[in-house]
């Protein structure tokens, strides 16, 4: 908002309007035009007073102006801030932390589980706390707000305040990633367990069961379905790392992809397939870098390029 | 042993059954040549040697004779429980037992229950080290008159002048208050934001215990647009009726300025000083007085002087903060509202100004109806609403 100073006694204005006098009486202009004050101000105070909160101290004068005073009532409100963090910048932000800390505070006597102990939570993410608190918060500041959040989440739970259980809450995500655990493989009744695995663009299916080491990969053995050694060898790396080609057959699907791709496919089939028969193996199926997916697809082609990254040769004219 | 040996000796009963998973696995084809087999076997028993004869010897200790390993269980939830309150009622019973203590500086205390300007002595000056300046190298000469000597190459701060100067800078936190001014108590150092915090609720003025954004007094409607304010009544009562005017206003300034580090807040201080706003600052041997309307020449590295300064003054506005309070009670208002400002607006007002202003287009639109029939019959029916508004 403009907050032009209103002089309308000042003698600048008062000549201006007689000089124009003719012509405003004439023409069609809208009112206001005429009595426009020049915007140079003589004052610099005037200007100053208008944006301080309070207004300049008026002391009594016994003299009799208590007439005067009477003539327009104005009533009697002033302007403070919201919150006494105003001049942070970052109210809200401030406000939080602070009541954070005095709940910390409040709370520090109480006895804590170990680290790690605590049961792990996903706090609102900075982009999340920034759009619900409208305010430009840097990632080092909100980090203090996370730090007194662990500190909190450590309290033991017998003892954990209400208040306290409440706030975190409120700070919390609402989907906690961390209870997303991977359902164990089964094996079934007559001793099957079934293992998926992808790679590039292949898809494979194993079933692993107790056995003497064979393997057939849609209907095929290992040699006639895979020409390359490696690639047989990586059908079964899961049971070869192990030390269990000759414990277990493998009937195995698959689809989709190269002769690499489907066997890499197999490779992580028949590790959670394995799995599913010896949960104690994972480590060691880890290790060996049978349960893995590995991510990487075929990169798309680009407009302006020949392939993915290639570009047209350059030829001079 | 031998597949086949098996069906020998146990002959039919040992095949009827289906054959064990456990079984199966151990019927490995692989094998080790037998150089290898003959190494390894040789390698475990030289181990076992080793171990054993150093158990021997251990157990042969006395101490390892008797020895039990503790078995590490974790406490279940009752009993955390039980024994966290079983510590505090011991501890109720037993600490009001054994010998006196005289009354002792409590770090926390100064904080939790700050000093009023009456209790400010010389001892407590110099009991929080206020009196502490830098080296003599440092020094502004503006200090001399703020300085009572030097000693071991430091120079030593009057506190006869810094208690005179603190009561001043009280009386003047205590008058602003009084008359409805907002007080902004800034000390951006390390560790000085919990006494911060605590002077402006008390003083029921802002802190800022963080970098000051330059700007927020000379800029301040682009730098504190988000920050929201709000209109008071004497009473300190919300009240309604100011949403457009405030939605409006510009930014709001501080009437006073308390800065605990003015070394640091150059630009603060500039701020201020543009905007003729007091500000009341600590000044050490090496600072310039002339940068604060109001310096209070103390050791401004002391965080227990600087506590004890800003809880003088907190305490200071708490009073001038209440005696306003008792005056609006009376019915004395002591300070003007802003210019501007006007009265709340009402619902009966808003209701007034739509039916005032439908009036008036009906009227516009009867006089415009009237044109027509005088002379320009051949202009469309437009009636601008806009220029009738005006």
């Amino acid at each position: 908002m403009k907050k032009v100073a209103w002089l309308p006694a000042s003698l600048r204005g008062g000549l201006q309007c007689a000089q124009y006098s003719q012509t405003t009486a004439s023409s069609n202009f809208p009112r206001r035009t005429v009595f426009t004050l020049p915007k140079k101000q003589f004052s610099t105070s005037s200007s100053l007073q208008e944006s301080i909160a309070a207004a300049p101290i008026r002391f009594t004068n016994n003299n009799a102006k208590e007439g005067e005073e009477e003539e327009d009532p104005v009533f009697n409100a002033r302007l403070v801030p919201n919150s006494a963090s105003y001049f942070t910048a970052q109210p809200i932000f401030t406000d939080d932390l602070l009541s954070l800390q005095n709940l910390l505070q409040r709370y520090a006597n109480l006895p804590v589980l170990k680290p790690g102990e605590a049961p792990r939570v996903a706090w609102l993410s900075l982009a999340d706390y920034r759009n619900i608190v409208g305010e430009t918060v840097k990632a080092a500041k909100y980090s203090k707000i996370v730090e007194i959040l662990h500190r909190l989440n450590h309290i033991h739970p017998s003892l954990m305040p209400r208040e306290v259980k409440d706030v975190l809450n409120e700070y919390k995500r609402d989907v906690n990633p961390y209870q997303n655990t991977a359902k164990p493989g089964l094996v079934n009744t007559d001793g099957h367990a079934l293992g998926a695995g992808r790679r590039k663009s292949s898809t494979a299916r194993a079933w692993v069961v107790d056995g003497t080491g064979e393997v057939l990969v849609n209907g095929k053995t290992l040699i006639e379905a895979f020409g390359r050694i490696h690639d047989r060898e990586s059908v079964i790396w899961a049971l070869k790392a192990t030390n269990r080609v000759d414990k277990y057959n493998v009937w195995a699907r698959v689809s989709g992809g190269g002769t690499t791709g489907q066997a890499e496919a197999l490779t992580l089939a028949v590790g959670k397939a394995l799995l599913a028969h010896e949960p104690a193996l994972k480590p060691a199926l880890r290790r060996a870098g049978c349960m893995t997916r590995d991510p990487k697809r075929v990169e798309r082609k680009k407009p302006g390029h020949v392939k993915a990254r290639k570009m047209p040769a350059w030829v001079k004219r | 042993m031998i597949l086949r040996n098996v069906a020998i000796r146990h002959g039919r009963k040992a095949l009827a059954g289906p054959i064990q998973k456990s079984l199966l696995r151990t019927l490995t084809t692989d094998t080790l040549p037998p150089q290898e087999i003959a190494a390894l076997e040789h390698t475990i028993l030289n181990h076992n040697k080793e171990t054993l004869s150093i158990d021997a010897q251990f157990n042969q200790l006395p101490t390892t004779r008797t020895f039990v390993a503790p078995v590490k269980r974790s406490l279940s939830r009752r009993e955390v429980r039980s024994r966290f309150h079983k510590r505090y009622q011991i501890k109720a019973t037993t600490d009001k037992l054994g010998s006196e203590i005289d009354p002792y500086y409590q770090p926390h205390q100064l904080i939790i229950d700050p000093p009023k300007p009456e209790d400010v002595t010389l001892e407590l000056l110099m009991a929080s080290q206020s009196h502490l300046g830098h080296s003599t190298s440092l020094w502004n000469p503006m200090n001399q008159r703020y300085i009572f000597g030097v000693r071991q190459g430091i120079h030593i701060i009057s506190l006869e002048t810094t208690a005179a100067h603190l009561r001043r800078a009280a009386k003047v936190v205590e008058g602003v208050a009084y008359h409805g001014g907002l007080i902004l108590f800034v000390g951006t150092r390390a560790g000085q934001g919990p006494c911060i915090v605590k002077a402006a609720e008390l003083a029921q003025g802002c802190h800022l215990f963080e970098k000051w954004i330059p700007g927020s007094i000379t800029n301040g409607d682009q730098i504190l647009a988000k920050c929201g304010i709000k209109a008071v009544d004497m009473h300190d009562k919300e009240v309604e009726g100011y949403e457009e005017k405030i939605a409006e206003w510009s930014a709001l300034k501080p009437d006073l300025v308390v800065c605990l580090n003015p070394l640091e807040n150059y630009i603060l201080l500039h701020e201020c000083g543009l905007n003729n706003i007091p500000t009341i600052g600590v000044v050490d041997t090496d600072a310039d007085p002339t940068w604060v309307t109001y310096p209070i020449p103390a050791n401004d590295d002391s965080l227990r002087c600087i506590q004890v300064i800003a809880g003088v003054l907190s305490r200071a506005g708490e009073s001038g903060q209440k005696k306003r309070l008792e005056a609006a009670e009376t019915g004395k208002v002591t300070w003007l509202p802003p210019k501007n400002l006007g009265n709340p607006v009402t619902e009966e007002d808003r209701k007034r100004a739509a039916e005032q202003k439908k009036a008036k287009r009906m009227l516009g639109m009867a006089a415009d109806g009237q044109e027509h029939t005088r002379g320009t019959r051949g202009r469309n029916g437009d009636i601008d609403y806009q220029s009738d508004d005006l």
